[in-house]
């Protein structure tokens, strides 16, 4: 018996090394950055509190070029609210005012400003921290953007931060399609450039030109339909194959990123909801009269 | 050594932030990225025994992936970092020299051995991390400059800090 203690006396560091080794496995291989828990992520109060005070000094630093950029958008906007009022007056000469009249539940978006105060883009899996949280309403699987384009989804929310996985992480594949046709294709980071990233699964016989814009196709709740993401640079080597693998050049300035704005849509809520009572065979929630 | 116990600690309680603030934004040419934060674990006294020092490695990864997102891969590596600490260390000194409870550095082991003490561990560091990364994401080139990068980058950051922290020769009449 003071044989077997000698023993694992003699060669406690192994012992030690190899249960740190495997801790740090387990945190490893956890791969799905929303099993993780939020202590354990940069959206936690020590991390966020670190990263925030930082943020009051660097986020000076783009605010000529995050300017810019609004100022674009802001005409950009103009522009399509101008288009839109004229069709309005148009459709509603034809029709009568009364059926025109629009109604909040078909406006199912809104959005939460926020800022980000940590972001990274050289890593192979990377992640931004935002300095809005449960406390401001924000939850996770909702989609993030800036005035560019689409920027990431929520996957962990502390109290007042949460942390989003970016455009710049193979775990975050994004439904897209050519801006003005119906082909939808899947976005990924393929890990090298934080500037450019691949589109694939296009159907070979898709319609397109370098310089095209890709836009959210909408088929999944978190994004609204035609949310900028990027230019097609050009289409790669694909002559064996079925599917296009288009390079893409992103239009967020992921280097740069400072103002964001959280996706919230109303509706999925309910959608989810409704999802959920259907999975237990719960009808409680909605009473029946 | 209750002092040097402390000034690890000031170090910890400074290098972790300004490593995810500053270091972590000061990536060049998109390769080169400065690992600061392992000074620490290099700069613990060969008197502190392996136990100990690899529980102190794994808790100051935990903390960099935190900061970082990166889950576990900065933990897995400052564990081996600790681990190798003593023999690597002493590779370049003999073994009387560690008895003195004092950090290692440039007055305590001679210019010639930390240098070598301490590229060695920049490198192992580097090696076990971005090794970790190369299993994630398979561009084994791009990981390899990166490596190579990031190892010299830090090794230059790591002996700027070395020479900021004053560290002290044992002296006839006490510290």
């Amino acid at each position: 018996m003071n044989e077997f203690f000698n023993f694992f006396h003699r060669h406690s560091k192994w012992l030690v090394f190899l249960i740190y080794v495997i801790l740090s496995c387990v945190l490893l291989v956890k791969s799905s950055p929303y099993q993780q828990h939020v202590y354990l992520t940069s959206a936690n109060t020590v991390a966020s509190a670190v990263y925030g005070g930082a943020n009051n000094v660097t986020s000076y630093f783009n605010l000529r070029q995050n300017n810019e950029d609004l100022n674009r958008r802001n005409a950009e906007l103009q522009a399509e609210v101008i288009h839109l009022q004229q069709r309005l007056q148009d459709l509603s000469e034809k029709y009568g005012t009364d059926t025109m009249r629009l109604d909040s539940t078909v406006m199912p978006f809104r959005f939460i400003v926020a800022h980000v105060i940590n972001n990274s883009v050289a890593r192979p899996y990377n992640y931004l921290t935002i300095n809005k949280g449960s406390a401001d309403g924000v939850k996770p699987e909702w989609g993030v953007i800036d005035q560019n384009g689409v920027v990431g989804i929520v996957s962990n929310v502390g109290t007042h931060s949460a942390r989003v996985i970016s455009l710049l992480n193979p775990n975050f594949r994004l439904s897209c399609k050519i801006k003005g046709s119906e082909y939808f294709g899947s976005l990924v980071w393929d890990g090298n450039d934080p500037r450019m990233a691949l589109l694939e699964e296009l159907p070979r016989h898709t319609q397109f030109t370098p310089g095209d814009t890709i836009v959210t196709s909408g088929y999944s709740a978190v994004f609204p339909a035609g949310i900028p993401v990027g230019v097609i640079e050009d289409s790669g080597d694909h002559r064996a194959e079925n599917f296009f693998t288009l390079h893409i050049r992103l239009l967020s300035d992921f280097t740069g990123l400072n103002n964001v704005q959280v996706v919230v849509n109303n509706l999925r809520q309910e959608l989810k909801e409704l999802e959920s009572t259907d999975d237990n065979g719960e009808t409680k929630k909605y009473p029946v009269n | 050594m209750n002092k040097t116990i402390l000034t690890l600690f000031i170090l910890y309680l400074v290098l972790i932030p300004v490593q995810a603030v500053v270091f972590n934004n000061l990536i060049l040419f998109n390769v080169a990225i400065p690992i600061v934060f392992i000074y620490v674990i290099i700069s613990l006294p060969m008197t502190i025994g392996t136990n100990v020092a690899l529980t102190i490695g794994f808790f100051t990864g935990l903390t960099m992936d935190i900061f970082m997102d990166t889950a576990g891969m900065n933990a897995l590596a400052c564990t081996v970092l600790a681990f190798v600490r003593r023999p690597v260390y002493h590779l370049y000194t003999t073994p009387e020299d560690d008895a003195m409870g004092m950090m290692p550095g440039t007055r305590t082991m001679g210019t010639a051995a930390y240098l070598k003490y301490l590229f060695s561990m920049t490198l192992i560091y580097c090696l076990t991390l971005f090794s970790v990364e190369a299993f994630q994401f398979r561009n084994l080139p791009l990981m390899m400059l990166r490596m190579a990068c990031s190892t010299a980058f830090s090794f230059i950051i790591l002996l700027a800090v070395s020479a900021f922290v004053r560290t002290r020769k044992p002296s006839m009449h006490g510290a």
